[in-house]
């Protein structure tokens, strides 16, 4: 008490120029009394605290919402965008293989392009309706909607005339196809790629990680603040503790504990679904979109009746890529984990089966035997067999998808609890450090 | 009939221009065609040779299946099987047949026929759909043994391939929908008239003094899409191939007189003067014995009634 005696300066007379700066000078005559200090350090501990709270909170809501926005947007989006392509091609390369077949189309392939087309258009309206309006997105999807409008109508002339034994069927089957391969399908390339680039956004999003910066250096500001106010008050009292700012150093304690337990476990969760999802799933999709490519250029080297020398060089690029040293399947082998490995490893034997019919299909037309050529490519085996590889692969990406939700899940566990628990935990803090403070404060009136 | 196209109709008038093929300058490069070809309007008229008269046959053929040694059809009877190059869209001489898948007609009887002489098998031919903007460099390099596709003979073509006798009498009349008011090409100034690239019915529509608006698309059967979703208002090419393409639209009719001539006949590389002897005698015999004909009759005497005279051969 004597010592706080002595620290108080004499009354200064204010003079007039001063006054502007009167609340900063007010503040600087509070560090050079002992009760002004207890309320600087008061307001700073409350100021620290309730910051603390509010990013907290705002932290978890935003770490929430971009994990929310990642599971139930992003990822669905990109998945249907797969969904757009593969129906898409698939449609295409029925088309071409009714088409092949003669007379009228094979029920089974009517029913697997209308399925196709079907696909193709609930995945465009939920699409659609996971995108917010006026961006390249929406407007991609737009286009695709109409496109796939017009590519039906064109169809479905082909089909009437060809049913009235036409020729001029086939020419709008491959007005149909030319849509499609020429503006759809890159369209649908062109989603796609945007999906996966909101995806690896979203993970950023769900990261937040300039939210979880800030939070950790204020959580570690406030202990070191709520520390450093104790020593000060113990040597000002010569008291050992101060029961409510020990208390509130605990409970500070317990939220960065808390918090930090919650945010490692989402980032944990979030990479697993990463790498044990989104990326093996892009890549099985990339790779039975490259599948399906193949199988239509197939078709369509046929139906071009030995003009289709461009179809043949694009299905040998698109091999190369497909199972290439490096290719798709190498990186998708690398990627899956689980069951998947075994499924990927059998779309490798399944694809390699399938080249070696095609190599064949190829020998027959080119030899000259275009019937044994077309029965062989859209024979019931051929089918089976290149089914049973884009099956592994669709299996695969299942297996994968799965993962994905799981973790995803898991990564939001929690967060919803840090955004309400987190700022209550720092309003006791500042109670508990405002009750510790008072007590000493009242002494000096 | 899938083959690479450009659907664009805004691309197709510029095509269009650019779709003569029968100037020698343009025929020998593989590069896509660009505007700056000599638009058909420009190209004049080649009357350097006596189109119809092509190479004097043998005057007998060989027993089939024993082709000479060394001619060109030993090498085909050796390789199994006559290729040849046509369209799949024209209805009557080259179709494809939906209900079977096979590609028949006019066209690819005459290339069966020339099966049968080497072979005695008429099946031993394989099929090979060609855009006809490659009708003349395919026949040219071998990459077909034999082009028959409502293909005219020309000056201008027979400078890179030789061609057979003349199998077949056609001329240029235009389409129009059953509406229309036109009653011949002369009628239809500014509007858009479609042909197919490459073929002589392009640059004639552009030689028309009316100065309709020629639109190229990759085969006529494609130009009856286009007329059919009012991309083009007529479509003018030869007077059969148009017959074809009005017995599939109902509301479409075939108007004017024949304002070209062409004589069709088959194409093939001139490196082997051998096989076009060979190809007329086939055409000579099948002319005497009535089988021309018959193959009139079964292909276009529903559309056209009865066969007449069979063309008259000449001879250098």
């Amino acid at each position: 008490m004597s010592t706080a005696q002595l620290d108080r300066p004499a009354p200064v007379a204010v003079d007039a120029p001063a006054v502007r700066r009167g609340a900063l000078r007010r503040l600087g005559e509070l560090r050079e009394t002992s009760p002004g200090r207890l309320q600087l350090i008061l307001a700073a501990l409350l100021v620290i605290g309730l910051l603390t709270g509010l990013v907290a909170g705002l932290t978890a809501n935003a770490a929430g919402a971009g994990t929310d926005d990642l599971g139930n947007r992003a990822q669905p989006l990109l998945v249907e965008a797969e969904t757009i392509y593969s129906a898409l091609a698939d449609a295409d390369t029925t088309a071409a293989q009714a088409f092949l077949a003669g007379g009228l189309e094979p029920p089974a392939l009517t029913q697997r392009y209308d399925t196709d087309l079907d696909r193709a258009t609930t995945a465009l309206t939920s699409a659609a309706r996971r995108t917010p309006e006026g961006g390249d997105t929406a407007a991609a999807i737009q286009q695709l909607a109409s496109g796939t409008a017009q590519y039906a109508a064109l169809v479905a002339t082909a089909r009437a005339n060809n049913r009235q034994g036409l020729p001029v069927g086939s020419s709008y089957l491959s007005a149909a196809s030319n849509l499609n391969r020429d503006t759809l399908l890159p369209q649908a390339q062109t989603l796609f790629r945007t999906a996966q680039n909101e995806v690896d956004g979203g993970y950023g999003d769900a990261r937040s990680s300039w939210w979880v910066t800030l939070l950790v250096l204020l959580l570690a500001g406030l202990l070191l603040a709520l520390v450093l106010a104790q020593r000060r008050l113990s040597r000002m009292t010569h008291r050992t503790f101060n029961v409510p700012l020990v208390a509130a150093t605990v409970v500070t304690a317990i939220l960065a504990l808390g918090a930090g337990g919650i945010l490692t476990a989402q980032r944990t969760h979030l990479h697993a679904a990463d790498v044990n999802g989104s990326t093996p799933v892009a890549l099985l999709a990339e790779a039975r979109i490259l599948a399906l490519r193949e199988r239509g250029d197939e078709a369509l080297t046929l139906a071009a009746h030995g003009s289709g020398g461009a179809y043949e060089e694009d299905f040998q690029s698109v091999a190369t890529r497909l199972d290439g040293a490096n290719g798709l399947l190498d990186k998708a082998a690398a990627a899956v984990s689980g069951n998947a490995v075994d499924d990927v490893d059998d779309a490798r034997v399944k694809h390699d089966d399938y080249v070696a019919v095609h190599k064949k299909v190829r020998e027959l037309d080119d030899g000259g035997d275009y019937d044994g050529a077309v029965n062989l490519a859209i024979g019931a085996d051929t089918s089976a067999t290149f089914s049973a590889f884009t099956g592994d692969i669709g299996t695969a990406l299942e297996d994968h998808k799965a993962t994905f939700t799981d973790e995803i899940g898991a990564a939001g566990n929690g967060l919803g609890l840090l955004s309400v628990v987190g700022p209550l935990l720092a309003l006791v803090i500042c109670a508990l450090a405002f009750a510790g403070i008072r007590t000493r404060l009242e002494e000096y009136r | 009939m899938i083959r690479t196209r450009i659907a664009a109709a805004g691309a197709l008038v510029l095509l269009a221009v650019a779709g003569c093929t029968d100037n020698p300058s343009s025929t020998t490069t593989s590069a896509p065609q660009a505007a700056a070809t000599t638009p058909p309007a420009a190209a004049p008229v080649d009357t350097s040779c006596q189109p119809r008269k092509s190479l004097r046959p043998t005057g007998t053929l060989p027993t089939p299946g024993k082709m000479p040694a060394g001619s060109y059809m030993a090498e085909i009877q050796k390789k199994g099987r006559l290729v040849l190059g046509t369209s799949q869209d024209t209805l009557l001489f080259s179709s494809r047949n939906p209900f079977t898948g096979k590609v028949e007609g006019f066209d690819v009887e005459m290339g069966r026929q020339i099966a049968q002489a080497i072979f005695g098998d008429p099946d031993k031919i394989q099929i090979k759909v060609i855009a006809y903007d490659k009708r003349v460099p395919d026949a040219a390099d071998g990459t077909v043994d034999l082009v028959a596709d409502t293909m005219t003979i020309n000056c201008a073509r027979w400078k890179q391939v030789n061609f057979s006798t003349v199998y077949y009498d056609a001329g240029q009349r235009v389409l129009v929908s059953t509406d229309s008011k036109a009653k011949s090409i002369n009628d239809l100034g500014g509007k858009k008239v479609c042909a197919a690239n490459g073929s002589t019915s392009l640059e004639n529509i552009a030689k028309v003094a009316a100065k309709p608006v020629p639109v190229g698309l990759a085969g006529f059967t494609d130009c009856l899409v286009a007329f059919q979703q009012n991309q083009v208002d007529a479509i003018s090419t030869d007077d059969v191939i148009l017959a074809g393409l009005a017995a599939q639209d109902p509301y479409a009719k075939v108007v004017g007189d024949r304002f070209t001539e062409e004589p069709y006949g088959m194409a093939m590389s001139n490196k082997h003067p051998e096989f076009t002897r060979f190809v007329n005698q086939v055409l000579a015999e099948n002319q005497a014995n009535g089988t021309w004909k018959a193959t009139y009759d079964k292909w276009l005497g529903g559309q056209f009634g009865a066969a007449p005279k069979p063309p008259v051969a000449e001879y250098r």
